[in-house]
């Protein structure tokens, strides 16, 4: 129960963070190569000779497809990471991420919203009103849980779930009146497969707001600790779990929106840096995004090369993956408490 | 407590004795009305059944039969909740009951329907024993190995059922030199691709695939060999489209369910720099099927005939 308990990452997180530059600059370089090879998968024949030999064609390929798609993964594995960790600091539980709290469905049902009032909605609009609906079932889920007595570790991402739950029934019956469930289904299960130069770049918000939450990393950890605390400490509490809120929606937003749903994604990503790390939230971002980068690109190549030249969903991949490991944490937990 | 539940249960059977009076009443009385008690064998996708020959009420959970029925000038009494094509849009008004959806009949609307025939197919294929108990059904699935020929077969069982044998075969002639047409078309047109946008992303269908007819039947050659096992083809990337090069493309825009016009929001999806390099793109030969007629209606007398038609039409501009 410590180490779910961000007391203790409060306090040390207040202190000055430890150096660890080198072995950040390794994970770095890990993930860059892990990025170069992700260029170097695809169906058409793009290889390193052919590139310094100057074929047009491949370096056509390499500039609509490949670096976009490479850049993609790399902003969305971040960013969920990065969003999974300030959902954590912000629920004061280390069980929850957008996809387990309703704002990835509350997200989806916005899309489906959009879609349905607004057949052509530009790509902007679908993305503005989803944030709204990710915001709003966000807040339903931190009002919920105020409400919640006994903040029991685990009933707090039940109640998420079960909260998402509700909300994508509600989808998926709306979605089945307007003949709508297979559409839904390809928007949800994340892919990268659509991405192509100038369909990506407005993923590059989300690298604006992993940076903002890397800068207030620490608010988080306070605002985490309650309202009267972090008030006593001069803090904004309102200010901040608002901010938190429109940081993970619209993240979130943008993610489903342009790739589709990465489960699990924000939760296994932060524990693991912290059970490697422990807890000192502003050391902790910047490797959460490098894992959360690393992660998404090897699931990636796997998604592309296991069935090639066909491709499986990323979404499937990490939710596979990602399913086994989040058992895993929670079993882990569990031992340890008894 | 224990007395209400006596009288519950007693309220309970009595409804029950009700029901299956009434029920016995509307058989004897359609009975009554078909005075033509004729019977013949059809031999289905699920076995064997008697059918009454011109049966009076039709409930048809196939489009394609709909369609086969509605070129025939047969009425069909009842229809699924669909988002039908024009073609066949009076089907999805309120004059027609509603069975159910496509996927899950409604037992319950079915049994007070009391129809003289049911015709089910892959959707629907899993209720035959239960429609089956209600009335007799047949099974018209075609299969997707030998499509032409399983829909003739089901073609003709339709034109002996109601009595409409010199139709269906004059219709199954135009067909056939329509798909001969196409094919001489197809011979020298280079290679084609089908492909279905959903959301955004794509899927590849190939030659025996539930899109296989454009291979299978028309002849039109394969630029990929895409082995889809299940009905939903396999996802691809648009280098797949670009690495293969066809010289048409056939696009199935899953999305125009949405409301946009057919191929509007495929036309979005394909409207980037790969697969603006492909022959097909540079030809004007991507070709935007209408998807209610391949994904939902399928093989129809009149649904086949604009299917084949759209091919030779993209394959002779």
């Amino acid at each position: 129960m410590t180490r779910s308990t961000p007391a203790v990452s409060g306090r040390v997180a207040l202190a000055r963070p430890r150096g660890s530059g080198g072995q950040l600059a390794v994970a770095g370089a890990a993930v860059i190569a892990l990025a170069i090879a992700s260029m170097f998968v695809g169906v058409s024949d793009v290889s390193l000779p052919a590139l310094l030999a100057g074929d047009r064609t491949a370096w056509d390929i390499f500039w609509i497809s490949r670096v976009p798609r490479t850049i993609s993964v790399i902003l969305a594995g971040m960013a969920m990471s990065v969003a999974g960790l300030i959902m954590q600091l912000m629920a004061r539980n280390k069980f929850v991420e957008p996809s387990t709290v309703g704002t990835v469905e509350s997200a989806s049902l916005g899309i489906l919203v959009v879609t349905v009032a607004v057949p052509g909605a530009s790509l902007l609009a679908k993305m503005s009103t989803a944030t709204v609906f990710a915001a709003a079932g966000t807040a339903l889920f931190l009002l919920v849980l105020r409400r919640i007595p006994l903040r029991n570790t685990l009933l707090v991402p039940l109640v998420g779930i079960m909260l998402g739950g509700v909300i994508a029934a509600i989808t998926t019956f709306f979605a089945y009146r307007y003949d709508l469930l297979q559409t839904l289904n390809s928007w949800m299960i994340g892919d990268f497969s659509g991405v192509l130069r100038g369909r990506y770049e407005l993923l590059w918000i989300v690298a604006v707001l992993t940076l903002v939450g890397y800068l207030c990393a620490d608010r988080f950890t306070m605002a985490g600790m309650g309202q009267e605390f972090s008030t006593n400490l001069g803090l904004n509490y309102n200010r901040v779990m608002t901010l938190g809120l429109i940081i993970v929606s619209l993240i979130s937003a943008v993610v489903v929106v342009n790739i589709g749903s990465i489960p699990f994604l924000g939760l296994i990503v932060p524990n693991l840096v912290s059970i490697i790390f422990g807890d000192n939230v502003r050391r902790a971002v910047p490797w959460v995004a490098v894992f959360g980068a690393g992660f998404v690109l090897v699931c990636d190549i796997i998604g592309r090369t296991i069935r090639f030249p066909y491709e499986i969903p990323v979404g499937v991949i990490v939710s596979a993956i990602g399913s086994a490991m989040f058992l895993y944490l929670l079993l882990r937990k569990r031992e340890r408490r008894g | 407590m224990n007395k209400s539940v006596k009288s519950r249960l007693l309220a309970v059977s009595a409804v029950a004795s009700l029901l299956a009076l009434s029920a016995c009443g509307q058989d004897a009385g359609a009975a009554d009305a078909n005075a033509n008690t004729e019977t013949i064998t059809v031999e289905h996708a699920q076995g064997s059944t008697e059918v009454p020959v011109n049966p009076e009420t039709v409930y048809s959970f196939d489009l394609g039969a709909l369609d086969s029925l509605d070129a025939l000038g047969v009425e069909v009494d009842g229809a699924p909740t669909a988002q039908y094509p024009e073609s066949l849009a009076k089907y999805g008004e309120d004059a027609v009951t509603k069975i159910g959806s496509m996927k899950e009949p409604d037992f319950e609307a079915i049994s007070e329907g009391a129809p003289d025939l049911i015709i089910i197919s892959g959707r629907t294929a899993g209720a035959y024993e239960e429609l089956s108990k209600i009335a007799p059904t047949i099974d018209v699935s075609v299969d997707a190995a030998t499509p032409v020929e399983s829909f003739k077969e089901v073609s003709t069982t339709l034109g002996e059922i109601f009595g409409k044998e010199a139709e269906v075969e004059k219709q199954l002639a135009a067909i056939d030199t329509k798909i001969e047409e196409t094919k001489a078309a197809a011979a020298d047109a280079g290679t084609g691709l089908v492909v279905m946008t959903s959301g955004g992303e794509l899927t590849a269908y190939g030659a025996g695939s539930r899109f296989g007819i454009v291979h299978d039947v028309l002849g039109v050659e394969t630029a990929a060999d895409v082995k889809s096992e299940g009905s939903h083809g396999e996802a691809i990337s648009f280098e797949y489209i670009a690495e293969k090069n066809p010289a048409h493309l056939f696009v199935i825009d899953r999305d125009a369910a949405i409301g946009e016009a057919a191929g509007k929001a495929a036309a979005a999806v394909l409207d980037n720099e790969l697969v603006a390099g492909t022959d097909a793109a540079k030809n004007d030969n991507i070709t935007y099927l209408d998807s209610a007629s391949w994904y939902l209606v399928g093989y129809g007398l009149n649904n086949v005939d604009s299917m084949v038609g759209a091919v030779q039409a993209a394959l002779v501009k």
